[in-house]
């Protein structure tokens, strides 16, 4: 697929602007072959993880707990920040003790639309995910077993089980269940996303600037191509050519966790020799084509999410609309999606202007809970 | 075992002494030296013995538990075990722990292979809880270790070299020097009367060589005292954790429930060896206080008095355990003769540990 073509089209969008008579499917008819924009539906739930409040309390108390990770140091928040973002804020993540990750951290909100998990989508669910990161080596390096006995020793968290599980002792996959469950609470609410009010009808939503954003967006930024449909992202994999990041130059402990990446994922031998930069897609599927491969994710919340790209190697929205105007990076497999865009510096304002509409106009914040505590077993 | 069971029968009606080694046990003698490892590995595995970038976390090494300065153990009556945990068992010492035949307290592994006792070290989660794959990453970081490596093995780190170097250096970790191998050289002068004294109650009266046999002073088999349970296995929410999640991974039975350490039975599920510990060597036994399998003893005297009563309570106590009599003279004497089997400290400085240094990108 390539980006939208054609002078015309988008010389109707910006008749279309001018006349004022502004809606996203207005907007976007120069672009119908690709899912539309607009609020996102009701989140879906997996027919066998359903919803209970019971089930998103224990699961928002999972969330917060370092003691599921191997040294009890460690929690799904302390990469997955809610003041953060729900990521954590550095451009590469920070890892478990004695390591340093080796991707951005991503942001929790509206991860529950996400098919694919993770930055070249290594799981398909929150479940999923929660397992990997929570026992993954350098994240959360939790035994399974361990963890699952941690739960037992906690009194209140096994009635908490008992009563959204039914079963005598917690298990451990049950745990990633009820964040799951929690993270599916983590969304974005329409009435507070300027766009999606926007999109439901409410002209005023959006400022001028943002409104010929959205029109750059679908047509002349070609941003649409792949930031598509209501979570803003095709979930499919792209190579964008994102410079590499300098914390590989810089730190021990990153080109340890690069290796080390590359050796858990069993790419082969001469990969390893010269592994530089992260491969993506490529460690799933072994594949030369897929190399520099990752999924497209969504733009919703960014306001909340800098720095971007699975690098975090831009720290700001200005720079990342530089890097698309420039037809993306250097990279053999670079998409062809990608070309000059010729934006004038109004144009990236307007862009900026709407992408940061669709943001929660505030962030969502929660404080930790207090965590129940260990218990002596009769 | 039958044998020696009416052997000690015998022993105690004769009041005989230094007969005993001729009859059920091996004679004690100085422990036979292992061919030495190549000097390069053993280097190479000390400073990996000291090294906390082998845990997941890096945060604790090797000598965490086994501190040189403290007998090769921790000096604690339960181990601590990895950051967020606690251990269940006595941390033993290293020192000879080359010699076993089965290793652990339970004796869940072939001792004669050490570096897959190593292994079971980095990996458990209750211990060190790394990733073979990473550490050997992380050593690759660090070009004084490229170094050593190529020097003890020829070649990069591996996973196996890590466990081989570090294998080689626990191997180097024995008594030297051991008064009561002097004695037994021949040396009369090596032991004192007391001591002398002792080393004939330990074969005779008190018949502990029934079980602390040969060169190791352990019978290398497993026995039922009666130790009283460490209760702080399971008051301690981190230790009974750790106990459940141990048991779970042997596939023992009923595993929740469990109110008393099993022993054997975890890893064989016979009900006859529940409660049943391997005999440990009694070699520097008066560096590794406390005291058995829960560190339930916190003295060489305390072991005494218990072996004196009979030892303890346990449906499968072993027959072999009966009240001694020993005077008030005597229990100092044993205790004496287990002072002598401490030799010359084995002194291992934690060596300066080299740095991770960046590597050129793309060449690895």
């Amino acid at each position: 697929m390539r980006r939208p073509r054609g002078a015309k089209l988008i010389a109707l969008v910006a008749a279309i602007l001018v006349g004022g008579a502004l809606t996203v499917t207005a907007v976007t008819a120069q672009s119908q072959k690709f899912p539309a924009l607009g609020p996102l539906p009701p989140v879906p739930v997996p027919r066998d993880n359903p919803m209970s409040a019971a089930k998103v309390e224990l699961g928002r108390l999972l969330f917060f707990d370092p003691r599921l990770s191997g040294d009890a140091s460690t929690s799904c928040a302390s990469c997955h920040n809610p003041e953060s973002g729900w990521g954590d804020g550095a451009d590469v993540s920070r890892g478990y003790p004695g390591t340093q990750h080796w991707r951005n951290s991503q942001t929790v909100l509206n991860a529950a639309y996400y098919t694919k998990l993770f930055w070249a989508g290594e799981v398909t669910s929150l479940e999923g995910q929660a397992d990997a990161a929570a026992s993954g080596n350098v994240a959360g390096n939790g035994d399974g077993m361990m963890m699952e006995e941690r739960l037992r020793q906690i009194p209140e968290y096994v009635r908490r089980f008992k009563a959204v599980f039914g079963t005598d002792r917690p298990l451990i996959g049950d745990a990633w269940k009820a964040i799951s469950a929690f993270e599916r609470t983590l969304v974005s609410k329409a009435e507070n996303v300027p766009f999606d009010r926007f999109a439901k009808g409410d002209a005023k939503a959006l400022g001028e600037a943002a409104r010929r954003g959205l029109a750059l967006f679908s047509g002349k930024a070609g941003c649409i191509q792949c930031h598509n449909g209501p979570l803003l992202s095709d979930e499919n994999y792209h190579n964008l050519g994102v410079p590499k990041s300098p914390v590989f130059e810089e730190d021990p402990l990153r080109q340890i966790t690069l290796r080390y990446q590359h050796v858990s994922r069993g790419v082969p031998e001469k990969v390893y020799r010269t592994a530089d930069t992260d491969l993506g897609l490529y460690y799933t599927t072994k594949q030369d084509r897929d190399r520099g491969k990752f999924r497209t994710p969504s733009l919703r919340e960014l306001k909340y999410t800098a720095p971007y790209m699975h690098n975090g190697v831009f720290f700001t929205l200005p720079e990342v609309i530089d890097f698309y105007d420039k037809a993306g990076g250097d990279d053999p497999g670079k998409s062809p999606r990608l070309r000059p865009l010729r934006l004038t510096a109004e144009e990236k304002k307007d862009l900026e202007a709407f992408l940061l509409s669709l943001s929660s106009e505030k962030p969502l914040v929660m404080s930790p809970p207090t965590l129940p505590e260990y218990g002596i077993l009769q | 075992m039958k044998n020696r069971v009416r052997f000690v029968g015998l022993l105690a009606a004769a009041g005989l002494a230094l007969v005993a080694t001729a009859a059920g046990a091996e004679p004690l003698v100085p422990l036979a030296p292992r061919p030495a490892p190549k000097a390069e590995q053993v280097e190479l595995g000390k400073f990996l013995f000291h090294d906390t970038r082998l845990s997941g976390d890096a945060a604790i090494s090797c000598a965490k538990c086994h501190d040189p300065k403290k007998g090769w153990g921790d000096g604690q009556a339960l181990s601590t075990g990895y950051p967020g945990s606690e251990y269940f068992r006595n941390t033993q010492t290293i020192l000879n722990a080359a010699h076993y035949r089965r290793s652990y307290w339970d004796g869940r592994m072939d001792g004669r292979d050490l570096a897959t006792l190593v292994r079971d070290h980095l990996t458990e989660a209750h211990f060190m809880q790394a990733d073979g794959r990473l550490l050997i990453e992380r050593l690759r970081q660090v070009p004084e270790y490229e170094a050593m490596f190529q020097k003890a093995f020829g070649g990069e780190p591996s996973y196996g070299r890590i466990l081989n170097a570090v294998a080689a250096f626990v191997q180097t970790v024995t008594s030297r020097n051991v008064p009561v191998d002097r004695f037994l050289k021949g040396e009369a002068t090596a032991l004192s009367p007391a001591a002398q004294e002792g080393l004939k109650l330990f074969q005779g009266k008190a018949g502990c060589i029934v079980c602390h046999d040969g060169a190791l002073l352990s019978d290398q088999k497993f026995h039922a005292l009666g130790v009283p349970e460490n209760l702080a296995v399971f008051r301690d929410p981190l230790r009974h954790i750790t106990f459940r999640r141990f048991l779970k991974t042997l596939g023992a039975p009923n595993y929740d429930n469990l109110r008393e350490d099993v022993g054997l039975y975890g890893v064989t599920k016979e009900p006859p060896d529940r409660g049943k510990f391997r005999t440990p060597s009694l070699r520097e036994v008066a560096l590794t206080a406390p005291y058995m399998h829960n560190g339930s003893l916190p003295t060489l005297e305390a072991v005494v008095e218990f072996y004196d009563r009979g030892g303890g309570s346990h449906a499968n106590k072993s027959p072999l355990l009966r009240p001694l009599g020993l005077g008030d003279g005597e229990k100092r004497a044993l205790v004496e003769f287990l002072k002598a089997l401490t030799g010359e400290a084995v002194v291992v400085e934690p060596p300066a540990l080299p740095e991770y240094k960046l590597r050129t990108l793309g060449k690895n």
